[in-house]
């Protein structure tokens, strides 16, 4: 708590009495202002480099070799790659950990769809779960279902949105490359995290 | 002594201080319904022992904090007890504090001069809040992860300032290192001192409160003895209850005390698919799943917002009687709607197979990683989730369900095990093994689904030779059938078979000459140094480890299927360039591993 300070005499007339105030005044003024400059220092240094995670960004997008193309079934079933790739956390690098996942299909003989496994609600890994109608994306946690493209499926989805596509390129020599990136959960946008 | 008191007498004034608080006045006489808030203080004291010690264990960081924990839990003596009692008071705290706020709310005791006290408690309530959610993380096990990664992704619902948010609270992009330094900071560091602080101030305000109404008139007796005989045996009370949910799992063996499950793993791909709040939040996160997902937001910050708002509104709501009857109905209906929600999320967990067999999963995790850590190699530095990634036991079903599953069996005699998507190549269950070797010579059973029903190998030369020389064999044939079996077999050194391996040793030699000329394998199959290779697979090490990496990465190799191979894809196919490979040689080791039953057991 502040320090108890003298209550100044309410005292209105001039004169000595005045000048006193005034001297009062100004010492309870000065007090304050060092009280509060000194505690803010130490404060202000403590909170700039708490607010540093700000300036941390996550793994850009970038593409990368998940597969060829002969190893994704014609009919267009789904199969999930890992992504591998190096992970930092804070002041350690990991080299070639598995950071992920994704769901590649073949959609044309050379063209695949990519649709990331987090599931866009919070954050589950989706499975995919053949049907008589030629399958869909299921989420374990809260039973969101999807269809094959990503779209959902129930009439009122816990998901905001749509799974998340990623984009692909196929190589002439058949390699196929995955920009993985993720995205926020819980949001109706899909946001790439920063 | 009395000397002694005198002098600290004079320089303190404590005892004037201690004598003013055993003297402190109880307006309406010492009763059993004021002993909440000395209950509290009481849970919380405990919170704080109990809270000094663990700190003394823990060890903040993704590669150290489970492991710490398992440490306490498992291998310091009375450490379960000790993190038993330290969970079970903290929800112990949350209660009391839950029925002191109905009883003020109640009794209408929120109103003047007693808003601060109110107040005071409510942000009690909601500090013991925080503390639960910043103390949960702290273990770094698969529910507590998921768990807390969930609830703070909630902070980018809100528009602008959400990913920062975000970022502020897991101390960076991801979860990690310095989530878990900063949980721990708030934990014990900021919210227990804010606590502690509210704690006093609270005492501090009640007594004021208190001694007005006593001044007041009515009946009033000194806190000594009587109130605070009361209060001592209402916080003995306290520490039975916590005693006995601490040991509601037995004072000894693994699930003793509070449950710590496996591991946290930052993957994405391996989140937690059973991971649920605590009890105190299941209500509202039942209740959060009523919403469609774009307007999360409405369940997670407008409502419980809103509604914390109306509770500290009370004692302006409730300065009429009409007021204080909505604030004791307002009460009711958040009360009966937070039980009645939590109750429909256990209820629908119950029904929900996915839930329980995702549940089932992480108790196999758990379990397993406390075998691992036993082991005599211990707990490596790179952290426990190092031994669950490593262990064949763990990752092959895995990697067997991503990979092989879509073809492959994978089914004991009962049909348990992982089934393929659409079955059409062997079930590689005890693939190896004289069991299997035997279903495979068989004429009636190699055209089955099990072996080469459902392949082109059906119409293939080995199918026509099993069928046609192995048909009607008499016993003495049989008994060198079976011999030539045990000797292939021998070749793959299965661990299940080390023990028939040598027993059998003298039929083992026995059958490897049988293999060449009375069955006459060597006109299709190498097998050491008969036969040659590029027509059928080779049978020199037939199963083994390195004859199954081998034809996993690449079956249409000439040392197996060739030109003949079906639809086995090749895994790795480039020795020399890895990263082409679909899987990598530590995946095909596991899976290998697995395969041939090779894992550490107890
Ligand atoms: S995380 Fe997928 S439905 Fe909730």
């Amino acid at each position: 708590m502040e320090t108890p300070s003298p209550t100044p005499p309410q005292d209105n007339s001039a004169g000595p009495a005045a000048a006193e105030q005034r001297r009062g005044f100004l010492a309870q003024a000065i007090s304050l202002v060092l009280g509060t400059v000194t505690l803010l220092v130490p404060a202000v240094v403590g909170i700039v480099s708490f607010l540093n995670p700000l300036r941390q960004h996550g793994q850009a997008g970038r593409f990368m070799r998940l597969t060829s193309l002969d190893v994704l079934p014609e009919d267009g079933t789904p199969r999930k790659f890992p992504v591998i790739a190096d992970r930092t956390d804070a002041w350690n690098r990991f080299p070639n950990e598995p950071i992920g996942a994704v769901f590649l299909r073949r959609v044309k003989p050379d063209k695949v769809e990519a649709l990331q496994v987090v599931c866009p609600h919070a954050g589950c890994s989706i499975q995919y779960e053949a049907t008589d109608d030629g399958g869909k994306f299921f989420c374990p946690c809260h039973s969101a279902s999807f269809d094959l493209s990503g779209k959902r499926l129930d009439e009122t989805s816990p998901s905001p949105r749509d799974l998340d596509t990623l984009d692909v390129k196929v190589e002439s020599d058949g390699e196929v490359l995955v920009k993985f990136q993720s995205f926020e959960t819980g949001t109706a946008k899909k946001v790439v995290k920063a | 002594m009395k000397a002694l008191f005198r002098w600290i007498e004079d320089r303190s004034g404590c005892s004037a201080v201690l004598r003013g608080c055993l003297e402190s006045p109880v307006p309406g006489g010492a009763r059993w319904s004021r002993v909440w808030p000395c209950a509290i203080l009481f849970s919380f004291c405990v919170q704080a022992v109990t809270g000094f010690f663990l700190w003394t264990f823990y060890s903040p960081s993704a590669q150290t904090a489970w492991e710490s924990v398992y440490f306490v839990q498992h291998e310091v003596v009375g450490g379960w007890l000790l993190r038993a009692v330290h969970h079970y008071s903290a929800q112990v705290l949350l209660v009391l504090i839950g029925v002191y706020l109905i009883q003020l709310i109640v009794t209408w005791r929120y109103r003047a001069p007693r808003e601060l006290v109110f107040w005071v408690a409510v942000l009690m309530g909601l500090f013991t809040l925080g503390l639960m959610l910043t103390g949960d993380l702290l273990a770094w096990d698969q529910n507590s992860y998921a768990a807390t990664q969930v609830r703070v992704s909630f902070l980018t619902l809100i528009p602008g300032i959400g990913g920062g948010l975000f970022k502020l609270a897991a101390g960076g992009p991801a979860f990690g290192h310095l989530t878990l330094t900063r949980f721990l900071a708030l934990h014990i560091g900021l919210f227990s001192a804010i606590f502690a602080v509210l704690l006093v101030l609270h005492g501090l305000l009640l007594r004021r409160t208190d001694a007005a109404e006593a001044a007041a008139g009515g009946k009033a007796a000194p806190f000594w003895p009587q109130q605070a005989l009361r209060n001592a045996v209402a916080n003995l009370a306290v520490l039975v209850v916590v005693l006995l949910l601490a040991l509601q799992h037995g004072m000894s063996g693994d699930h003793a005390g509070v449950a710590l499950g496996a591991p946290a793993d930052p993957d994405p791909s391996s989140f937690y698919a059973a991971a649920r709040p605590e009890w105190a939040f299941l209500g509202l996160y039942e209740f959060s799943n009523l919403f469609p997902g774009e307007l999360k937001i409405v369940p997670i910050f407008l409502v419980p917002g809103l509604l914390v708002c109306v509770v500290f509104l009370m004692p302006f709501i409730g300065r009429s009687p009409a007021g204080h009857w909505f604030n004791v109905g307002f009460t009711a209906v958040i009360l009966i709607g937070i039980v009645a929600l939590s109750f429909r999320s256990l209820a629908h967990d119950r029904a929900n197979k996915e839930h329980q067999a995702a549940l089932a999963e992480g108790h196999q995790q758990a379990e397993r990683v406390r075998q691992l850590a036993r082991a005599p190699s211990g707990i490596p530095a790179t952290g426990a989730l190092t031994l669950l990634r490593n262990d064949p036991k763990t990752q092959g079903p895995i990697l067997f369900k991503t990979h092989c599953a879509s073809c492959h069996d994978y089914l004991d005699a009962e049909g348990q095990g992982i089934a393929a998507e659409e079955s059409s190549a062997p079930n590689l269950h005890a693939y190896g093994s004289r069991q299997w070797l035997s279903g495979l010579l068989d004429p009636k059973r190699i055209t089955s689904p099990q072996y080469f029903g459902n392949t082109k190998f059906r119409k293939g030369d080995m199918a026509a030779f099993v069928r046609d020389s192995l048909n009607d064999l008499d016993d003495e044939e049989k008994t060198d059938l079976q011999k030539a079996i045990a000797a292939l077999s021998a070749e793959a050194r299965l661990r299940s078979q080390q023990e028939v391996d040598a027993k059998q040793s003298s039929q083992i030699a026995e059958g490897r000459d049988m293999l060449d000329d009375f069955f006459g394998c060597t006109g299709c199959h190498r097998f050491h140094d008969k036969g040659q290779l590029g027509s059928a697979p080779d049978l020199t090490g037939y199963a083994s480890g390195e004859w199954l990496m081998g034809i996993i990465g690449n079956p249409a190799h000439k040392r197996f299927y060739g030109d003949e191979n079906d639809r086995m894809p090749a895994y790795a196919e480039f020795p020399d360039e890895p990263a082409k490979n679909q899987l990598t040689e530590q995946q095909l080791g596991l899976l290998v591993d697995w395969l041939r039953g090779e894992w550490y057991d107890e």
